[in-house]
């Protein structure tokens, strides 16, 4: 029960970039009915931001996506070209790991100290693109935490069911969780 | 003996004939057709709105507007702030099995008890025996019969009945300032079961023809300690329950019994259906998970109560999945319950995930039961969320509840952010805080209270395309406010404000930072014969309130308080230079300026603190988490927060963003945008030099998961969470340890 409002792509561009005014924002925030094609002008406006050309199927963090690299794949990528493999593995176990355990540390980015969590009871995780180093995510989970796979899309589900328009490469094992399979390979190698 | 009871019947009136179904009855049938159809009590077609839409609206709003005036009426005969002048008040029409079917303004997932208490009174022929009739009133405070909360917030139920049957129930409820708990105030920390929880009430009937008992009177009175408070939010509840009930008969007559059956029925299908379907418009379907931690920092402190001298970390575990349903949430894997007032019930939990669900799939819509279909919930029996143990503690709930709130609104931010709806995509974090107690003036005269600004007004967390706003937010009302500082002084002789105010840099950083917290410091002036405070709080420092950031963001920090006792106060008020909130009191103690014989900071929960006059007690707390990469923040939005006072340390804030900056003589600062960007750069080739791969740092915790080398909270969170398949699983197959390894219990 969308509506059929359409939101120009100048505005789609500020949100995504951060220069949108409150008063449009606002405006936006109160539409009772989203606009039903906002995801495919999202998705074209993220395309003409990034300097690869494989097709964007959803966005995951700021500088995060999963593409369709080739037929029958689909990766996630970085803003910056680096390429993490198939969605279906947590794309953390693909980056570089920084932890903050003791309370120095994390007084680098907690402050006032009171406000600083407490170590052994929490360590701060930073995951960082291996390429570009930016930061695409952050736990402060307690020691020896697995770490958290935040969102596996079914994206067949949401491309047939949700916009009406299936992926060419649908099928019954996209939507599985296969981020052990790294931690297996990890394990035989020692 | 049993012929005691021979003549009973001529000691009461007969039992009046059932004319109508029972409670149990309309259960029953409530259930298998919504169960067998799918649809709200099996209503497939909205007939009534299809055949005289401006009819079957009218006929809501009239529903609506009583509810409505119920709150903008009744609160004004309440005595405490957060009812009369803040969001913690609300009432509610439902059903006869208690479904919602309007809310007036105030936290309106509190709904989510009304089935429960109904339902219990149902199942125990409440309705039978001895009966339930037009006007009467039940008091509802327990968490497992009642599904409420926690014990501070109190429920009025009043029954609507036409011609003898049941047909609907008015609500009202409130946060009372002082529930009568071994630890004053209105969340009893420190509980370690249901019996140190304060005036806890299964649903139990208190009045008759819209008129409190006159032995009620008395329970407030003797049980409680701000009796003047309680007694007057009491009124309060009924005087709106009693409009609601009124408005009610009136709707009945005008549009007749069958229709307003009907109508009632449809219009929480209405509801279901859009909310449905506003989820099926904004989310992405798949999995989305979060976590979250809490420390009950019990040890040393409950030796009356040997089996709960201990700490505990708990444990939040939830999953989200959209389905054609609505959505499931899956709480397995979070902790088990324990002997500490942290715990949940159903009900309870219910009360926290909706806030999120009503505020993002409720907004263009009737609010009504129709949240409670569409949100599926799984809470295993055992845990934190659903205790196989009646007698637990619930007094803290919202403690933890609020991450599991926090961890549901974020998917809904997450997938909104995925779906290109940017505007509504932005950080949850829980933390609040709070603080209450009990004193004795000079005169004799006793009282509680609990003071509730930081609970009123938080910090909003970052969206993702600006900064979170200030003190605007409150996830569990639509009416963030503070409150007033005069109120709670009035509330609390001995304790003014010195301060209260924002508190610079305490937020989660990132390219967009959260909405700065709250600290306030109050000052203890002519103590009486007593006072003594404590604090339970939303979210304490010793773990953030959420365990994930956003988009490479850090969460907002958890909320903490200072106690300073026995200083020189008189000493710094004579220079005029005395602190505003917990920084400047730190900073003041630093420079040897505010001298402080007892000076404790608390990241856990505190007990009782006794004050003297010129003790200070300061609180900071509704921080809230950033969004994104804090090394692509605009550099000239970190030079505003330097020169806002935003960002009061610069060293802290160059190392954390990247930036270089010059301050001038007048104190304004300057971007070195050349300086800036060379910098970034260099931490970019930092961040790649100081961390390992996933791999290696993996092979290297897996080491120390094997060694099982962790300190004994975090041992028995996981011996508690692999208790639960689905994290016994996730746990196996992340660290790939043997089968035959486990957290044994110690």
């Amino acid at each position: 029960m969308t509506q059929d409002v359409s939101i120009s792509p100048e505005l789609i561009g500020q949100l995504i970039d951060g220069t949108i005014d409150n008063d449009n924002a606002q405006r936006l925030l109160r539409l009772e009915r989203k606009d039903k094609g906002r995801f495919f002008q999202y998705i074209e406006a993220l395309q003409q931001r990034v300097a690869w050309k494989e097709k964007i199927l959803l966005r995951l963090g700021d500088k995060l996506y999963i593409v369709a690299s080739a037929p029958g794949q689909r990766i996630v990528k970085c803003a910056c070209g680096h390429e993490f493999g198939d969605y279906r593995q947590n794309w953390k176990l693909g980056c570089r790991v920084r932890v903050k355990r003791s309370l120095d540390d994390m007084l680098t980015v907690y402050d006032p100290a009171p406000a600083c969590p407490e170590p052994d009871i929490q360590e701060i995780r930073e995951f960082f693109c291996p390429a570009c180093a930016t930061q695409h995510a952050v736990e402060v989970v307690a020691p020896g935490y697995p770490v958290v796979f935040e969102m596996l899309p079914d994206l067949d589900k949401f491309y047939r069911e949700y916009l009406g328009q299936p992926l060419p490469d649908e099928g019954t094992d996209w939507y599985q969780d296969r981020s052990d399979d790294v931690t297996r390979e990890w394990a035989k190698a020692g | 003996m049993a012929h005691a009871f021979d003549n009973r019947t001529q000691l009461t009136p007969p039992s009046k004939e059932v004319r109508h179904q029972t409670l149990k009855q309309m259960f029953e049938k409530r259930d298998r057709l919504t169960q067998q159809t799918g649809h709200y009590c099996g209503v497939t077609e909205l007939t009534l709105r299809a055949a005289d839409p401006i009819k079957y609206e009218r006929f809501y709003n009239k529903l609506h507007a009583a509810v409505l005036a119920a709150r903008e009426s009744a609160r004004f005969v309440a005595a405490s702030p957060g009812s009369r002048e803040m969001g913690e008040s609300l009432w509610g029409l439902a059903t006869p099995e208690g479904d919602t079917l309007a809310v007036s303004l105030g936290f309106l997932s509190h709904t989510a008890i009304f089935p429960v208490s109904v339902r219990y009174m149902a199942e125990k022929e409440y309705d039978v025996n001895d009966g339930i009739e037009d006007g009467d009133v039940y008091a509802v405070s327990d968490g497992l019969t009642g599904g409420v909360p926690h014990p501070g917030d109190f429920y009025s139920f009043v029954a609507i009945c036409y011609e003898g049957e049941i047909v609907g129930w008015a609500v009202g409820i409130n946060h009372l300032m002082e529930n009568g708990a071994p630890v004053s105030g209105s969340w009893a920390t420190f509980s370690v079961d249901t019996f140190m929880d304060g005036l806890v009430c299964p649903p139990m009937r208190t009045g008759r023809k819209l008129k409190q008992e006159s032995w009620w009177k008395a329970i407030w009175q003797r049980r409680t300690r701000a009796a003047t408070m309680n007694i007057l939010d009491d009124k309060m509840r009924l005087a709106g329950c009693a409009m609601v009930h009124d408005a009610t008969h009136k709707l009945i007559k005008e549009f007749g019994l069958e229709y307003y059956k009907r109508a009632t029925r449809e219009i929480i299908e209405e509801s279901r259906r859009m909310i449905v379907d506003n989820m099926h418009s904004l989310m992405v379907p798949g999995t989305y998970n979060g976590c979250a931690f809490r420390l009950v920092k019990y040890k040393g402190l409950q030796q009356i109560w040997s089996h709960a001298d201990k700490n505990t970390l708990l444990h939040i575990r939830a999953s989200v999945e959209p389905n054609d349903k609505g959505l499931l949430v899956d709480t397995e894997g979070s902790s088990r319950w324990g002997y500490h007032s942290y715990n949940a019930t159903p009900g309870g939990a219910d009360a926290a995930l909706f806030l999120g669900m009503m505020n993002s799939f409720a907004h263009n819509t009737k609010v009504t039961a129709g949240i409670e279909l569409a949100v599926q919930r799984h809470y295993p029996s055992g845990s934190l969320y659903n205790p196989d143990y009646e007698f637990t503690s619930n007094a803290n709930l919202w403690a933890q509840t609020v991450s599991l709130n926090s961890i549901g609104f974020n998917a809904i931010s997450r997938a909104m952010f995925s779906r290109g709806y940017l505007e509504e995509a932005f950080t949850v974090d829980g933390n609040w805080g709070a603080w209450q107690g009990s004193g004795q003036t000079d005169q004799g005269v006793s009282y509680g209270f609990t003071n509730f600004e930081w609970l009123g007004g938080t910090g909003r967390g970052a969206w993702c395309y600006k900064d979170g706003e200030p003190i605007v937010w409150a996830a569990w009302s639509q009416l963030a406010t503070c409150g007033d500082a005069e109120e709670f002084e009035s509330c609390v002789p001995p304790l003014f404000y010195l301060g209260r105010k924002l508190l610079p840099g305490y937020f989660g950083h990132g390219k967009y930072r959260g909405g700065p917290g709250n600290s306030a410091v109050h000052w203890c002036v002519k103590p009486g014969k007593h006072i003594a405070v404590t604090r339970p709080n939303g979210g304490l420092s010793c773990t953030t309130s959420v365990g994930l950031g956003m988009s490479g963001a850090y969460p907002g920090p958890g909320s903490f308080m200072i106690s300073a006792r026995d200083t020189n106060l008189p000493a710094l008020i004579e220079t005029g230079e005395t602190p505003r909130d917990a920084r400047e009191l730190l900073e003041l103690v630093d420079a040897g300026k505010l001298e402080v014989a007892n000076l404790e900071i608390w990241k856990t929960d505190c007990p009782e603190l006794a004050l003297k006059d010129n003790d200070l007690f300061v609180d900071a707390a509704g921080s809230s988490g950033g969004w994104g990469d804090p090394l692509d923040r605009d550099p000239a939005l970190v030079i505003k927060d330097l020169n806002d006072g935003m960002a009061p340390r610069y060293e802290f804030t160059a190392n954390l963003y990247g930036i270089v900056a010059t301050q001038d003589a007048a104190g304004v600062w300057t971007l070195d945008a050349d300086a800036t960007a060379a910098r970034r750069k260099a931490m970019r080739h930092a961040r790649l030099a100081d961390s390992q791969s996933a791999q290696d740092w993996w092979a290297a915790e897996r080491t120390r998961v094997l060694a099982r080398d962790f300190i004994p909270e975090v041992r028995e969170m996981y011996e508690q969470s692999m208790s639960f398949a689905k994290f016994d699983n996730e746990f196996r197959k992340f660290w790939q340890v043997p089968a035959a390894f486990n957290f044994p219990k110690e």
